[in-house]
């Protein structure tokens, strides 16, 4: 007979409580720990997507308001710009699925590679995207999902323009997680011109590749300057700033999120603690007769206080082990399934460990300590007086 | 010879709410080492406070309580669990088996108190479940010992560490006649093979042929002299046992 055996024993006395309370608190762990992985998996998201050197500017009014396609130009000879392309979102709808399911833009062939040097496109098959009007650069993501390849033929139907384009697929950017689709920005303003539509004047962004980090700030203020005062103000900034504002409002939401998990993991804690407290009323005789026998009040509270402590930490290190295991399928299983792809960036750290097994012995401390010391500082003659 | 119990004007107050419950009445006696007593007399006649109070686990509000050489009223709730643990066995009516553990384990739980090792612990577990004669159901749990058996367990799990004295409270209120009588046997063995001191409260009129010495008491008071053998021939009658001997004489 050992204290650690008397502390088991107890614990499987009533294997359906403790099965419940364990499983909430693991349920409990499990959420929090994920939660914690979206702040890191945000920002190696963010990583992985930008560049401090790449800039991109835009309507200082927003994104979605144009700046003429001649700015480009004007761009190109602000000092220390080492290439700029022009961007614009086509919203073409795979035919075949009728709505708009990755990302797809028109840009300038002859200065793609030159600013997204980092997309690793093979120069073969970006010399093919100059050379093919109708060509297309896809992302790996959105090539395994339709189990397209290089020289398939596909239709987009654009969402913003009232025409659809029949593309060429001439390259691939190498990237799992990538969903982007590039195509030709001057096949979009013949195939307008051939309908009877104006050409393609304007354009949503204009990402910079800026020759020196160091002279990023400087660079962004030259050509914002470009267009002071005129009715198509710019406002540039990096990449990596344009996505962190992107991500902005999302981990707005996740700190709400984080604050209702916090409520719960609470609402856990009280339940936990009833639990306890349930578990040491239905004992008082048994807590009277060791009290009786001589077991300390130190020896009462540590055994009870044990109890909840190790059902709390058993619970909280499965869920820590149910995160991990989670996020590791999702991180296997992203490369395969192009809906589970930015979802492979969240990862269980060691900090998400320390701080979910923090989680479980917090719970296990204040749901064990309150009912473990009523129990233990009673006296023990009045507690006999109850059950006898 | 020395008294192992020396209860000198104790008085017992117990409030509940307003009202004033006198458990106890300027109660002294003494009993010597190595006998089996009981304390008996109706509900409410506060055998089992006494009880309580040389067992360590009441104070009285005054008087004194002398057991084996320390005076319980000056020790505090924690000093009074360790003297517990090391000079008092307590047997319950209702046996108070844990009843997640074996009998073994049972029998082992207040050694938990002891500096043994978990080996020693073990063995001196095992002897006292022979002493009971349940050494076969060592293993098995509480819920599958009859009732006579699992107050053999208790009576183990009093005796393990060996006490100055053995308390018992009701040992035989739960139990049928036959099981009744063994339990006292063994309470008697106790005294007479071990030289244990047995300080017993019981209604069970049977346990006069066992003990050594019975104290009666009523409300609050310790009978004396004429009352107390009115009192023990009431226990007789009501029983039938007018034949069965004077207190002391065990069969």
């Amino acid at each position: 007979m050992t204290y650690p055996r008397l502390v088991l024993a107890n614990l499987g006395r009533n294997k359906l409580r403790t099965a419940l309370t364990g499983g909430a608190i693991m349920l409990a762990v499990m959420l929090v720990c994920l939660l914690l992985t979206m702040p890191n998996g945000l920002d190696a998201i963010m990583n992985r997507v930008s560049s401090n050197t790449r800039i991109s500017v835009h309507n200082k009014a927003g994104i979605v308001y144009p700046i003429p396609y001649s700015f480009a130009r004007k761009v190109r000879q602000v000092d220390g710009v080492e290439a700029a392309v022009a961007t614009m979102w086509f919203g073409g709808a795979f035919e075949e699925e009728g709505k708009v399911t990755f990302p797809n833009f028109t840009v300038e062939p002859e200065h793609i590679g030159a600013v997204y040097p980092d997309y690793n496109v093979p120069a073969a098959q970006l010399a093919d995207f100059q050379r093919y009007r109708d060509g297309a650069i896809v992302g790996r993501q959105t090539m395994k999902r339709y189990g397209w390849k290089i020289g398939d033929r596909i239709t987009l139907r654009s969402t913003v323009f009232p025409l659809s384009l029949d593309l060429r697929i001439v390259g691939e950017m190498p990237n799992e997680g990538s969903p982007l689709l590039w195509l030709s920005r001057e096949y979009l303003d013949q195939a307008l011109k051939a309908r009877g539509f104006r050409g393609l004047g304007v354009v949503t962004s204009i990402w910079v590749k800026v020759r020196d980090p160091n002279r990023v700030n400087q660079v962004m203020r030259a050509i914002d300057d470009l267009s002071r005062n005129s009715s198509a103000e710019t406002g540039s900034e990096t990449e990596r700033s344009f996505f962190a504002s992107f991500f902005g409002s999302l981990q707005g939401f996740v700190k709400i999120i984080l604050i209702v998990t916090g409520l719960v993991t609470l609402c856990i804690i009280f339940i936990a603690a009833n639990t306890a407290s349930m578990a040491v009323r239905e004992r008082a005789t048994e807590i009277a007769v060791l009290r009786s026998m001589g077991f300390s009040r130190h020896a009462i509270f540590t055994t009870l206080f044990a109890e909840a402590l190790v059902l709390s930490t058993l619970a909280g290190v499965l869920g820590v082990a149910l995160a991990w295991a989670l996020t590791g399928a999702l991180r296997a299983f992203s490369g395969w399934s192009a809906a589970l792809g930015p979802l492979g960036s969240f990862m269980v750290t060691t900090p998400v460990v320390i701080q979910g097994v923090s989680l479980s012995l917090l719970i296990g401390l204040l749901a064990g300590s309150v009912p473990a010391y009523g129990a233990a500082r009673r006296p023990v003659v009045e507690v006999l007086h109850e059950v006898f | 010879m020395q008294p192992v119990i020396a209860v000198e004007n104790v008085s017992r107050l117990y409030r509940r709410g307003v009202e004033e419950i006198h458990a106890l009445v300027d109660v002294s006696l003494a009993i010597p080492a190595g006998l089996f007593v009981a304390f008996m007399g109706p509900s409410g006649s506060g055998k089992s406070t006494l009880l309580n109070l040389v067992s360590g686990i009441d104070r009285p509000n005054t008087g004194s309580v002398m057991v084996a050489g320390q005076r319980l009223n000056d020790l505090s709730e924690d000093e009074l669990a360790q003297w517990r643990a090391r000079h008092v066995g307590l047997i319950f009516q209702f046996f108070n088996l844990i009843p997640v553990l074996s009998a073994r384990d049972n029998v082992a739980l207040p050694l938990l108190l002891t500096p043994l090792d978990k080996r020693e612990r073990l063995r001196r577990a095992e002897t006292a479940l022979r002493v009971v004669g349940l050494e076969q159901r060592a293993e098995h749990s509480p819920r599958t010992l009859s009732g006579g058996e699992q107050q053999r367990v208790a009576i183990a799990r009093a005796i393990v560490t060996d006490p100055d004295i053995i308390v018992a409270d009701e040992p035989t209120g739960d139990l049928d006649a036959r099981n009744a009588e063994a339990v006292l046997a063994l309470l008697r063995q106790l005294r007479t093979d071990f030289g244990k001191t047995v300080v017993m409260v019981t209604h069970d009129p049977r346990a006069l042929r066992f003990v050594d010495e019975a104290y009666h008491l009523d409300k609050g008071v310790l009978l004396e002299g004429e009352a107390a053998g009115r009192a023990a021939e009431a226990i007789r009658l009501a029983a039938g046992h007018s034949s069965a001997g004077a207190p002391g004489t065990a069969p």
